[in-house]
This record gives C-alpha cells, structure tokens and sequence, in this order.
C-alpha cells in the first residue's frame, strides 16, 4: 500500500500576526507538527493547508529551510478557506501535507549580488529567499529589496523589513501618495527603474500581482537583465499538488511540480497562459 | 492462452468467477452502461455511455471522514476502497487504451493510493469491434485498433456462434483458468476466421485525425490561432465532452461537512472538469483560461500535445464519446483537423 499522499499531518497554530488590516487583511501564521516531526522544505516550495469542514488552499512557505520549528504562511483573506484560516486562533489544529514543487536554485546563487522585488502578498513566496540569504550574509554580495503595496497599511512584514536594513538596501513604495510616507510613490516596476539595480553578476528574484511582474521583467530586460538572471514563481489555482488534479498547468507543466519556480528564459517557452 | 467459448456458456463462465464482483453493460435508463451482472450477459452493445474508468476513478469518493471539537485535534479516519475484486465484460478496445492512460497519470510521479488499490482490484475482459461501434469512431487515427488488447486482460471477438477468449495479462489467464472445460481448444478455423474477422475490422471506415503524428508540434505553434474562439463560439461549457472520456482524469478535492458540534464530515474527491470557467478561476478573480476557446484549447492540447510531450502518447483514444454526446456539435477531429491543416 502506497503512503496516503491525501492525507494531512495536524499542525497546531502557534502564532498569528496581523500585517494588514481591511478587506484585503494579510495574517502571518506559524504552524507546529503535533507529532513532533515534519517535512523539509526548501525556498520557494508551497504547502497544501486544510482547515477542516472547509477545504484545502495551496500556500507559499514563507519561512526560511534554516527554521526547523515551525512552517511560516502569510495569508491574505480572499476566499473560503483562507477566512476561515483567518477566523482561526493560536491553539488550533489545522491539517498540512507537503511540501509541493521546486524551488529557488539559492546554493547556485552564492557569491552574487541578490535583488528581490515583490509586490503586495508576493513577499512572501520570495521571503524564505531573503531570510535564507541573510541568514548567511556572507556568501552573497549586495542584497537589494524593492517592496511595494497599495497604500503603507498594505506593505507586509514592516518590522521585519526595517530589521533589513543595514544587511540589505531596502526600497520601499506605495502606489498612491498618503501622509507621513516619504519612501517612494508609484508602482513597483517604476521604483525599480528610478533605483536602476545593476545587472551585473546579479540574479533578481519577484514575485506580485500577475501585472506587477509582467512589467518588472520588462524593465529589469530593459535594465540589462539576461532572462536567465530573472526568477519568478507563479501561482495557479491547485487541488492535489501532485500534478493530477489537472488545472495549474501552464502547457504540459503541471506548476505543482514542474514550478512554481521558474526563471524567465524557462517561462518564455512555455505558453503564455498564467 | 487462447480459447473458445460457446456464447451460451458466457453466463456459465461468468457464474464460476466467484471470487470476483462482474459487470456487463446493459441498458439502464435508456442508455448503456456497466452494471453488476444480474441475469444474461449479451455483449451486444454498440458502446457504454461513460468508459468503464469510473471503476478505478469513481465520480465521488470519500478521501477520508474527519471529526473535531473545536480548539482540538481532528480525529482522522481513511476511507480506502475495500472489497471483491471486480471484472468488466465487454470493454471496448478504445476504453482498454483509456485505462492504460489513466494509469499513467495517476501512478505517475507518485502513485494515488485510492485509484491504486481499485486499480489493483480490477480486471477488464474487452470485446473486439468487428464494425465500429458508432459513426464518430476513430481509433486508428490516434494509434489504436478496434481489436487492439492495451490494457484489458482478456480480448474476446465475436465469431457468431462462438467467441475466441484470448488471455492478455497473468489476471486474464487467471481469469480463464477458472473457467476450466467451459473453454475450449480452438481449431483451426476458428483462428482462421479471428484472422479474418480482425482484418475485416481494422479494413472497415472510419473518422480520421489526419495527422496525429504531427498533432503536437503542430498545436504549439497554433497556441495563439484565432481558430480556438471560432471554433469553440458555441459552447455552452456543459463539459459532456470531459465527463464522457475514456482519459479525462481531472479532479477537485472539497470537504463536506455533516455536522457542527463536533464538526463532523469528509473530504471528498469528485470528477472535475477544464470546460467549466471557476475550474482554474483563482480566488482574485483572474483567470489563465477566460475564453470557451482558451478552454476547447486547453482540452484538445491536453489531449494531442501536453500528454504526448510528457508520455509520449496521445491521451485520445477515438473513442467519439465527446463528438456524439455534444449538444452544440463540437467536433474533436474536425478541431484537430482544422486547427493542424491551419498550421501547415
């Protein structure tokens, strides 16, 4: 008999933090395996979560591989079972099975300058990246961070990116002006091409809203960027996680496995269709 | 091993399987389809209305049943299939093929435990096409033959009097060896007229996929082809096309909730299907396939092309299903034709 691969692990929430209120509120979840051992992950891998009586939701683990103790997700509430998950309190036990796809090729990225730009909930896919990288700052160069949201009630992970500076560069923006903000206005893409990260023996990584990326790529192209030099990884909506469900292809990649990872030079041949 | 069997002696053999739960297509509800055996077994359907993949896939299946107070651990319990093992008569070879598709999906990568085990419990006895079932057939267009044994464990051929029971797999024989004296020797005019009748069918016409060979390389280059919307304008998105195949095998995962204190209920797999709008609709609102034609794509590129790149098969068996049941006649050969000839 082959392992129950539908099968979850029971995980107890030992952390909630709220990044960010409203109708679009961002939570950040740490979860525990109730029987003491859990599954390794690497950067960029996802983890099917269930909160039982409402479903399962495919999510980014947002925690470095170098934290063994717990699995970190950052969540927005948008549908079913993530306001449920939402609705839940330290000391509930949800179900997690994992970890699903490929991941960021981060070993083969040392001794290289590392520039992320994320936008929105888009942080967090790439966050286990940067932490991963500070974690051991000495193997890489510079380390440059562009981040965007909404407005500043929108931007994630605040304190958490202010920690940053001082290892990183942190370029921080809203898309629309507001009191008390003096980091930049306007969207991502533009905070990039005002900042103008060099190319060289650089390795970008974004992650955003779908038009958010389609834009930094252009620009990071424009700026120089070989297509093998720009990653992403993409979301698409997952029932299994184990490429038999049958949605989250993009052609003949199921993204549960073949991605979510992709660099740019890979995701040009595949049909544009995410 | 290969064997006679007299047509009246069918329910005979079918009696001595005792081991095994049988089913046979018969009519119910108007429309052919596999049913425990009860009475006498006549294999002369044209086609079932849905391929026998529901034994190894059902259309619902409980994954597992959960309990939980709330604040506390849910109480897991596995639902996985148990039960006699189960023999189809009468599988067509198109559906054997079907299920040679089926396998590669879900024992790929890593294997499903709850097709696995039905999978294992399983044995199909197929009945050879002498003349095509229907008039959308096109088995071998897309490499299969109406008297092809992928994937079944025994081919059986209709000689008129008699049948010729020919093992394919060590479940077929198995199968036939319980049968004892029912079966016998053949003579040699039976294998004549097997011979015969076998080069009667694969002579006999039949719809065509022009060029399936070129299929893939072919649609890719047609990804961005205005041809997907104009050919895909009057679909209503019912998913007939889908739900009928012998290969489709996409699913969704739900749990349903039978009571709340403590909350009680199961996660269950249903049939899924590409044709439907919200089928990869993400929670934002944005979707990879907006359009009837992004979909119709998605279908037909998922049947000559995705598959064929990643098993090196196409995932069509010519069945017709999706031709003959479609309520605005969309029309996977003439898709496929078209949109092939369109690329050059």
């Amino acid at each position: 008999m082959p392992a129950n691969i539908y099968l979850p692990e029971l995980a107890r929430i030992t952390f909630i933090k709220e990044e960010v209120p409203g109708e679009r509120a961002i939570k950040t979840f740490r979860v525990e395996p109730l029987n003491g051992g859990s599954f390794e992950h690497e950067c960029g891998q996802c983890a099917m979560l269930s909160v039982f009586g409402r479903g399962e939701m495919m999510i980014s683990i947002a925690s470095s591989p170098l934290v063994k103790d717990y699995k970190q997700f950052s969540i927005m509430r948008v549908g079913r079972v993530s306001a449920a998950f939402h609705d839940l309190a330290v000391g509930d036990v949800v179900g997690i099975r994992g970890p699903y796809g490929n991941s960021f090729p981060v070993d083969d990225w040392r001794g290289r300058n590392l520039c992320f730009i994320g936008g929105g909930s888009g942080l967090a896919p790439i966050w286990p990246v940067i932490t991963t990288a500070v974690a051991q700052r000495d193997l890489f160069k510079n380390i440059t961070v562009f981040y965007g949201g909404r407005s500043p009630r929108d931007i994630m992970y605040k304190s958490e990116l202010e920690k940053l500076r001082g290892v990183a560069d942190v370029h921080l923006s809203v898309d629309k002006a507001e009191d008390g903000w003096d980091a930049y206005c306007g969207f991502v893409p533009a905070n990039v091409m005002d900042k103008e990260p060099s190319p060289d023996n650089a390795i970008a990584v974004t992650c955003g809203p779908p038009i958010m990326i389609k834009y930094v790529i252009q620009n990071l192209s424009q700026l120089g960027f070989a297509d093998e030099q720009i990653y992403t990884t993409l979301e698409n909506k997952m029932k299994c996680g184990l490429g038999k469900c049958g949605r989250c292809n993009v052609g003949k990649d199921y993204v549960c496995v073949k991605g979510p990872v992709y660099s740019w030079a890979q995701l040009k041949n595949l049909p544009e269709e995410y | 091993m290969e064997k006679i069997l007299d047509k009246q002696r069918l329910d005979d053999w079918i009696a001595v399987l005792t081991d095994w739960d049988a089913f046979a297509p018969a009519v119910e509800d108007d429309v052919w389809a596999f049913r425990p055996v009860a009475g006498a077994v006549r294999l002369d359907h044209p086609n079932t209305k849905q391929p026998p993949k529901g034994f190894a896939f059902p259309q619902r299946e409980v994954f597992f049943t959960f309990e939980q107070i709330k604040g506390e651990a849910p109480r897991l319990t596995q639902k996985l299939p148990q039960g006699k093992r189960r023999v189809a008569f009468g599988v067509r070879p198109c559906d054997g093929r079907g299920t040679v598709r089926m396998d590669r999906v879900f024992a790929d990568h890593v294997d499903d435990p709850y097709y696995q085990t039905r999978r294992n419990n399983m044995a199909y006895v197929g009945l050879a096409c002498n003349k095509p079932v229907s008039s959308n057939c096109f088995c071998l267009s897309v490499g299969g033959s109406p008297v092809g044994s992928d994937g079944l464990d025994v081919l059986m051929t209709d000689l008129g009097e008699r049948y010729f029971v020919a093992a394919v797999t060590e479940t077929g024989k198995a199968l036939m060896t319980v049968a004892g004296d029912l079966l016998k020797k053949p003579e040699v005019a039976d294998r004549q007229r097997l011979k015969d009748l076998h080069a009667e069918a694969v002579a006999q016409p039949q719809r065509a996929i022009h060029d399936a060979d070129g299929a893939p390389a072919k649609l890719k280059a047609s990804f961005k082809s205005p041809l997907w919307e104009e050919l895909a304008q009057a679909c209503i998105g019912c998913g007939i096309c889908t739900f009928l195949c012998p290969t489709c095998h996409c699913f969704d995962i739900n749990d349903e909730v039978t009571g709340a204190a403590p909350l009680k209920g199961s996660r269950v797999r249903t049939w899924d299907n590409c044709q439907f709008p919200d089928f990869t609709m993400h929670t934002s609102g944005h979707n990879p396939r907006p359009s009837v034609g992004a979909r119709l794509r998605q279908r037909v590129c998922h049947k000559f092309q995705y598959f064929f790149e990643n098993f090196g098969m196409h995932q069509c068996t010519g069945c017709g299903r999706c031709i003959s049941d479609c309520p605005v006649g969309i029309d996977i050969v003439h898709v496929v034709n078209k949109v092939t000839e369109h690329a050059g």
